[in-house]
């Protein structure tokens, strides 16, 4: 099995956060962080800042008076107006 | 034209109308302005109440939907919209933000600092393309399989552009931090 370097190991991070590489990549990168603190430390500082966007801007919400508007404006439409 | 009828307008109650704040959002980032934003989700659910039959019950509304905002973005809201002058990116792979905190914030709690809406100026500064599919993935959580379907672009395209676009959105939010003061400046190697 190749070993990845710490370039390529770093080039899998945001996938391999994200739950987005094959299992046998997973397994690599997984291998590369238990062994190099290096890139241990920058997949942890990925994390934060993944876990930062997520936490800072999905909690916005459509506005209740837009929201009615938007419900209107499809009555309207069924009612063939 | 005949429109639906009411057990259509009850089913697209039930599968489309929950995904209304998605769209909303995703709507504030590709417009990155409040008042288009809510003109095009009307736009979009009007479009999607019209063309309900066509929508396959039980399959993916989510994905359905979103691809309705983004053609009707581009069709009829692009050209409206003040679009940032994209930083020189494409070519030039930006660095990894790491580098520059390891020895003094490895943690990244500068990050913590920066207020809300800084960070949503931030993502609202980047190119389009690269927004889209930041909303898509780590604002809204689609899989990269699920964005690629969306956008109608490949799953490598997906990848690099979101690489891309979260380098380039912590050099900003860096640049900021340090400008704020949140954090020092590395110092220029000698």
């Amino acid at each position: 099995m190749s070993r990845l370097d710490c370039e390529e190991a770093v080039a899998h991070l945001y996938d391999y956060l994200k739950l987005e590489l094959t299992p046998d990549l997973v397994e690599e990168v997984r291998t590369h962080l238990d062994r190099c603190c290096d890139c241990a430390g920058h997949a942890r500082f990925e994390q934060q800042f993944l876990q930062m966007l997520e936490a800072r801007v999905s909690k916005e919400t459509c506005p209740n008076e837009v929201r009615a508007r938007i419900v209107a404006a499809l009555r309207a439409a069924a009612r063939g107006s | 034209m005949a429109e639906p009828s009411t057990a259509a307008l009850r089913s697209f109650d039930e599968e489309a109308l929950p995904h209304l704040d998605t769209l909303y959002r995703v709507a504030l980032r590709l417009t990155a302005d409040p008042t288009l934003a809510e003109d095009l989700v009307q736009d979009t659910m009007l479009k999607a109440y019209r063309s309900w039959r066509q929508y396959r019950p039980g399959t993916n509304a989510r994905g359905w939907l979103l691809t309705i905002l983004r053609n009707t973005f581009i069709n009829d809201f692009r050209r409206r919209k003040h679009e940032p002058v994209a930083m020189d990116l494409e070519a030039v792979e930006p660095h990894a933000i790491y580098r520059s905190v390891q020895d003094t914030d490895p943690e990244g709690t500068f990050f913590s600092q920066i207020v809300d809406a800084k960070v949503v100026e931030a993502i609202d500064a980047l190119p389009a393309d690269f927004r889209e599919v930041l909303a898509l993935s780590d604002i809204e959580g689609m899989s990269y399989g699920e964005i690629a379907e969306t956008l109608k672009i490949p799953v490598g395209t997906v990848k690099s552009r979101l690489f891309r676009a979260r380098r380039q959105l912590q050099a900003r939010l860096y640049a900021h931090a340090v400008e704020m003061g949140y954090i020092k400046p590395r110092e220029a190697p000698r």
